[in-house]
């Protein structure tokens, strides 16, 4: 017992936030500075669901697509101009795959439970979705169509994992790692200085876990859409839809990267995942960090899977 | 993570967007949304003065003012918003000239004879930089023009954010102003006279919570050069002479508002508070009262009650027996001391792109009313109905 | 002298009512700000009637109305 008071323990915060279980480990000898950094964190990762997520009708979101309905211009906060500055270069970088704009083509494929959407109505939420219908000059934001949804769905989780991570670090916490719905940030290696381990499950086997993955520092994220594609006929279909043609990508069932942070990482299992098969694997490659792809039949390829 | 010794462009560029959204780098500032419908209005309104009922020489029919208001305010470019607003009054009518003391020293209030219809001309333009933000400056410019009055202002006003709750606004204006009065030779009036005027103003507005704000401010107002009226006359002794006031005039006032939203009736209460003192003596307590009430099917209701207190001048009688005790004369009601009560309602309706709207306005003041007792009658005190009708059209 | 102590006593009681709030409340949010950013919350509703009363009222009154840039004067009696 003894021992217990004297070398670190990791203590660890289960909550709910942003639609996933999410999971605080921090380690450190003194229990009430545990509960106080996990307090904080939490906190900080609830403020940032309340400001966007796109699910409630008070959020910085629901205002933003009120303000494209009234046809006005809103001014928005640092916070969120740096969101739409990194959103805007995640567009570029995928060749407009990665559309923040794109809400109401996801919503619309969210919305079938066990239907495919007739042309009229993707050609409907298309016209209504796109970054080129967006007047942004910091900070001043205006979506130019009537009825366009925005969805920072996208990046997010993964800056709450960053920000969740930072809160703990200011509480005075040297050791831990923040865990949203899979998406991970180390706030620093275990206080033995070995790294966290992380495990990649198979997306239809928990049982299998596909690599694990040592964090010293950074970032882990991962894509995927094995939690919400829809099976239509025979036929599967992911929710991971292609802004510019309205339809689901034909893509990996994840995705998952490594960075120096959770956003990062998460932009780019995000973009990997959006432009596809080929695509998708070829530019990830061609980025440079650490990688792994899980195709629908299971098959898993990149740098960090383990043959 | 595995060694990396290159960085490719894309992560490069991803990795620089990102370093903004540091964690630490972070503070997380205010924001407020403005509006960017452009808008045309026209409004009519109607001014009519009750008829003089106490002891009178003269057409007891007093003022009559018909205006018409045009506005047009849009946005320019990426940030700017213009506002210009033309405004066309004709007025008639007789107005109080002088009093004269009857039986009892019993006020009798002369009434110059009925005017020909007399026209104001009034054009202005505010431009504002970034409107609807808390850091926005306003530019203003006006011009009114009269047979016999011309005045010319400009003014500057800024606001910046000090914190995410509070916003300081900061202003002046300066207007010179030129007096001709008609019939000048006939009535030995002045024939060519100047006045100025300059301000300055701070103001402190505060986000309480969701759904109240509040706002104070103090505004300075410095007038010097003709500040009598060229057709109002004093009845000193045995004499009727011209009102005559100082040549500078230094007035200081305190405002307060506030606002509050009632999500759940559809409403928001409006209060106003203004307290203003001169130099010449007159003090003056302001009190408006606003209530907002939107309605189902795009209308709004709005009743408002006003009460105005006023504190006499100090050279302010309604006639004066002694012309040795001072130099300085008015008998101009509206340097008297007197309160009035004010009460309106006003209604709007939206219907697509126009908006309808319309209201009415009941003024009535009397000595009776004032938070002072008055030390002199102010027999030439006023009361008005005042009504209009407008119309907007509301531009994607 | 009435009204001026009477204009103290509101002051000093509207500023202990700012300095309550301004100790209890958290800071109102930008997303918060959505009510605060309607029509009916604005400082002056209808700009067009706000300059109508305030002519209105300088003309008729002893007390110049407003805070704010004042236009020019005017002959009106």
């Amino acid at each position: 017992m003894s021992q217990n008071h004297l070398t670190p323990h990791v203590h660890r915060f289960g909550f709910s936030a942003m639609g996933c279980p999410c999971e605080l480990q921090l380690e450190v000898i003194d229990p009430e500075l545990a509960r106080i950094a996990a307090a904080a964190a939490q906190a900080e990762v609830e403020r940032l669901d309340r400001k966007y997520s796109h699910y409630r009708d008070d959020s910085l979101v629901a205002r933003i697509d009120a303000s494209a309905d009234a046809g006005t211009t809103i001014e928005v906060d640092d916070e969120t101009a740096d969101l739409l500055d990194f959103s805007t270069t995640l567009h570029a970088q995928s060749g407009g795959r990665f559309d923040i704009t794109a809400g109401a083509l996801t919503k619309l494929w969210d919305l079938q439970s066990a239907r495919v959407p007739g042309e009229a109505e993707i050609a409907s939420a298309l016209a209504r979705c796109g970054w080129h219908h967006v007047l942004w000059r910091r900070p001043y934001l205006k979506l130019d169509v009537p009825g366009m949804r925005l969805d920072l769905g996208g990046v997010v989780k993964e800056f709450a994992a960053d920000r969740a991570a930072q809160c703990c670090r200011d509480a005075g916490i040297a050791h831990g790692v923040v865990d949203l719905g899979g998406d991970l940030a180390v706030i620093g290696a275990h206080a033995d200085a070995t790294p966290w381990l992380a495990g990649i499950k198979a997306p239809r086997d928990m049982s299998h876990t596909f690599a694990k993955i040592e964090l010293h520092s950074g970032g882990l994220a991962t894509s995927g859409d094995y939690e919400r594609a829809v099976i239509v006929d025979g036929r599967r279909y992911s929710h991971i839809i292609d802004p510019l043609s309205g339809h689901p990508v034909e893509s990996f069932a994840s995705v998952s990267v490594l960075a120096e942070s959770c956003l990062v990482a998460g932009a780019a299992s995000t973009l990997g995942m959006l432009l596809g098969l080929g695509a998708g694997y070829v530019w990830l490659q061609g980025l440079g960090l650490p990688f792994l792809c899980i195709d629908a039949d299971g098959e898993a390829s990149g740098t960090l899977a383990q043959h | 993570m595995a060694p990396r010794h290159t960085l490719s462009p894309s992560l490069a560029a991803l990795m620089s967007a990102a370093a903004v959204l540091a964690p630490d780098a972070h503070a997380h500032a205010q924001a407020v949304s403005g509006e960017s419908d452009s808008r045309v209005s026209y409004r009519y309104n109607e001014y009519g003065e009750d008829a003089f009922a106490g002891a009178a020489i003269g057409s007891p029919d007093r003022y009559r003012v018909y205006s018409q208001q045009f506005q047009l305010d849009t946005h320019i470019g990426g940030r700017g918003a213009l506002d210009v607003t033309a405004t066309h009054e004709v007025m008639s009518g007789s107005s109080p000239w002088y009093v004269l003391p009857g039986a009892d020293n019993r006020p009798i209030q002369v009434l110059s004879g009925a005017t020909i219809r007399e026209h104001r001309n009034e054009v202005r333009a505010a431009y504002t930089l970034d409107p609807g933000t808390s850091a926005s400056t306003t530019f203003n410019a006006s011009y009114s023009q009269e047979r016999d009055y011309h005045a010319t202002a400009l003014g500057v006003e800024h606001s910046f954010p000090l914190n995410s709750a509070l916003t300081l606004g900061v202003g002046g204006s300066f207007s010179h102003d030129l007096i001709a009065p008609t019939d000048a030779v006939l009535y030995d009036r002045v024939r060519h006279e100047e006045k100025d005027t300059v301000s300055a103003f701070g103001s402190l507005a505060w986000v309480i919570d969701k759904s109240s704000v509040v706002q104070t401010g103090v505004q300075f107002n410095v007038e010097n050069g003709y500040l009598s009226d060229p057709y109002k006359l004093v009845s000193v002794g045995d004499a009727i002479l011209a009102d005559a006031r100082p040549g500078s005039r230094t007035e200081a006032a305190w405002l307060l508002r506030y606002r509050r939203a009632f999500t759940s009736a559809d409403a928001a209460l409006h209060l106003d508070y203004r307290y203003a003192q001169d130099s010449w003596g007159v003090a003056a307590n302001t009190l408006d009262v606003g209530w907002y009430q939107s309605l189902p099917g795009g209308w709004q209701l709005i009743p408002a009650a006003r009460y105005y207190s006023q504190r006499q001048a100090r050279f302010y009688a309604p006639f004066f027996v002694d012309s040795s005790a001072q130099r300085f004369f008015s008998s101009d009601y509206r340097l008297g001391t007197f309160g009035a009560f004010s009460a309106s309602m006003n209604l709007r309706k939206r219907i697509a792109h126009w908006e309808l709207s319309a209201g009415i306005e009941r003024y009535h003041a009397a000595t009776d009313y004032a938070l002072d007792g008055a030390d002199s009658a102010v027999p030439g005190v006023l009361s008005y109905t005042r009504a209009f009708v407008g119309l907007d059209y509301l531009f994607e | 002298m009435r009204n001026r102590v009477s204009v103290y006593a509101i002051g000093s009681l509207l500023l202990g009512v700012l300095l309550l709030n301004g100790c209890a409340t958290t800071p109102v949010q930008p997303w918060e700000r959505g009510r605060l950013a309607r029509w009916d919350m604005r400082w002056d509703s209808d700009p067009l009637q706000a300059a109508m009363d305030s002519h209105t009222h300088f003309s008729k009154e002893g007390s110049d109305g407003h805070i704010g840039a004042a236009g020019g004067g005017c002959g009106c009696n």
